[in-house]
């Protein structure tokens, strides 16, 4: 018989009907679980994408030595352009710097305007082409350029990206890890649930089985009642997370913008929506397969 | 078809409650089991009815040795046989005619004739206003009735039936037996435990009777 036969899903739920307690304190234990989950993953997503946008900012300046040699720069320009993934390259004179710091700062420290010569060398500020290895590709060509002769230093804000990167794998890393755990609770949760519901239904089954019926006719309704289990734990949390989402689009949006340049708050991703609602199928099948194998094994030895 | 042999059964660490069982049901024979209450009667029909493993000795079953035969192989076995249980064992939450339809409904039958035909045995043992009505509902009389048409529903190859008239009036007793009586001529092989002396009397069939877990046969037919 088809595992989505009418008898079995007729079945199903009449098992659920008459141990709708039981099945909703499942839900209701599964969805809390993928709710906190889903917040996380929300979380991550938002810094995530914050993360991918301050990527797309992110320039190498190349400051060179006051008393670099013409060859030594020529060299370095031709380093510059030999590099395919460096987008554009702009050249700003020690003079065009030390104007554009005046005007920034001038109105602000009297400091500024009491110095009589020009602290700023000569730079480059190179962009580089967009793509997922751009931050690698800065990190590569500063490497390689800042040992070069007559480059004083190069700067791309490499100690707080570093701190975000690492950050962003702690948090991944804190994600799976909290993930499994809330994983195999779950899937005991289920089980649990699934295994009461096999004890209030052991008369039914011994009948069954002396009908003649198999063990995949026994299961089948016991999986599908666990996957329903964990299905609608799982969608009802996507929706309680989608709430949450709303509620800070609502209410925060236009504080987030201003303070993180432009951020717009996103809710999961389709991969994470599809995974989470895969882990709900994932953690009732193991939930209930495990009770009702332990049941039936345990019957047959009897 | 059904042969037992040297069987002894225990219930775990207790005294055994069938000694050295020895007999052969050949397919399409007719037979009562008789014994005062706690000679084993249940006992030995729960074996036939591959609901128990005996504590010695050797059952065959349509050709299986039950000690060899894989578990697998049981639900396949099992479906050869129709059960009545002394204490109906109907499902609650099914309705009369949901209870009689669950041998066939395992079994994977198209619902539609499955339905249909449990409905014409629910007539057949009077039971046509009935169809409907959950276990709760039903008299005593009524439920057997109600066990008896699932029993049969399968045509199975072994009846077995324990105290199936008990809870029923002579003339719907006799009506049963006369349905017994027509499956047995089809062919299934019938094993009815009772203490009524008058269905001994009304029905050609071989005798066995259980004293203290000892099988002898009164007559043999």
């Amino acid at each position: 018989m088809n595992l989505f036969s009418f008898d079995f899903i007729k079945t199903t739920f009449s098992n659920i009907k008459s141990n709708k307690q039981l099945f909703s304190l499942s839900v209701a234990t599964n969805f809390i679980a993928f709710t906190v989950l889903g917040i996380f993953f929300l979380l991550f997503v938002n810094l995530d994408i914050l993360f991918s946008s301050w990527d797309k900012h992110i320039q190498l300046i190349v400051y060179l030595d006051d008393k670099i040699s013409n060859p030594n720069k020529k060299k370095i320009e031709l380093l510059f352009n030999s590099n395919d993934k460096i987008d554009s390259i702009f050249f700003v004179s020690r003079d065009q710097a030390w104007e554009s710091f005046r005007g920034k700062f001038s109105s602000k420290s009297n400091f500024v305007t009491s110095l009589n010569f020009n602290p700023l060398p000569d730079s480059y500020t190179l962009r580089f082409a967009s793509g997922p290895d751009r931050l690698k590709n800065i990190r590569d060509f500063s490497e390689k350029i800042k040992n070069e002769n007559g480059v004083e230093s190069v700067e791309y804000g490499e100690k707080w990206i570093s701190r975000f990167e690492q950050f962003m794998i702690f948090l991944r890393g804190f994600i799976l890890v909290f993930g499994v755990v809330l994983f195999s609770g779950m899937i005991l949760i289920i089980s649990n649930t699934i295994k009461l519901s096999i004890y209030s239904r052991k008369d039914e089954i011994d009948l069954m089985t002396l009908l003649g019926a198999t063990h995949q006719y026994i299961k089948v309704p016991l999986l599908l009642e666990g996957i329903l289990q964990g299905v609608s734990g799982s969608l009802l949390a996507l929706v309680s997370v989608k709430l949450i989402h709303l509620y800070i689009v609502f209410w925060f949006q236009g504080s987030l913008e201003s303070v993180f340049r432009g951020l717009e708050f996103q809710y999961l991703t389709k991969p994470i929506i599809f995974s989470v609602i895969s882990t709900g199928i994932i953690v009732g099948v193991l939930g209930s397969s495990i009770s009702a194998n332990q049941f039936l094994h345990r019957h047959n030895s009897e | 078809m059904i042969r037992f042999e040297n069987v002894g059964m225990r219930y775990g660490m207790g005294p055994e409650v069938l000694r050295d069982i020895n007999f052969h049901l050949r397919p399409g024979s007719f037979h009562f089991l008789t014994g005062p209450s706690g000679a084993g009667k249940s006992s030995l029909l729960k074996l036939m009815y591959l609901m128990s493993r005996p504590s010695r000795g050797l059952i065959t079953m349509f050709g299986h040795n039950m000690a060899t035969t894989p578990r697998r192989k049981l639900p396949a076995l099992r479906r050869r046989i129709g059960v009545v249980f002394q204490d109906f064992h109907l499902l609650d939450h099914l309705s009369a005619i949901d209870n009689v339809a669950l041998p066939l409904r395992i079994t994977g039958f198209n619902d539609e004739k499955v339905v249909e035909h449990a409905g014409e045995l629910l007539k057949w043992v009077g039971l046509a206003e009935r169809l409907q009505a959950r276990p709760a509902t039903l008299s005593g009389g009524e439920k057997q009735r109600v066990a008896i048409a699932r029993a049969v529903i399968g045509r199975p190859s072994l009846l077995v039936a324990d105290e199936p008239t008990g809870n029923v009036d002579p003339a719907m007793g006799s009506r049963l037996m006369h349905l017994f009586q027509e499956m047995n001529k089809l062919g299934t092989t019938v094993v009815i435990a009772t203490h009524d002396v008058t269905l001994l009397k009304d029905v050609e069939a071989s005798v066995m009777a259980l004293e203290n877990g000892r099988l002898s046969f009164l007559s043999r037919r």
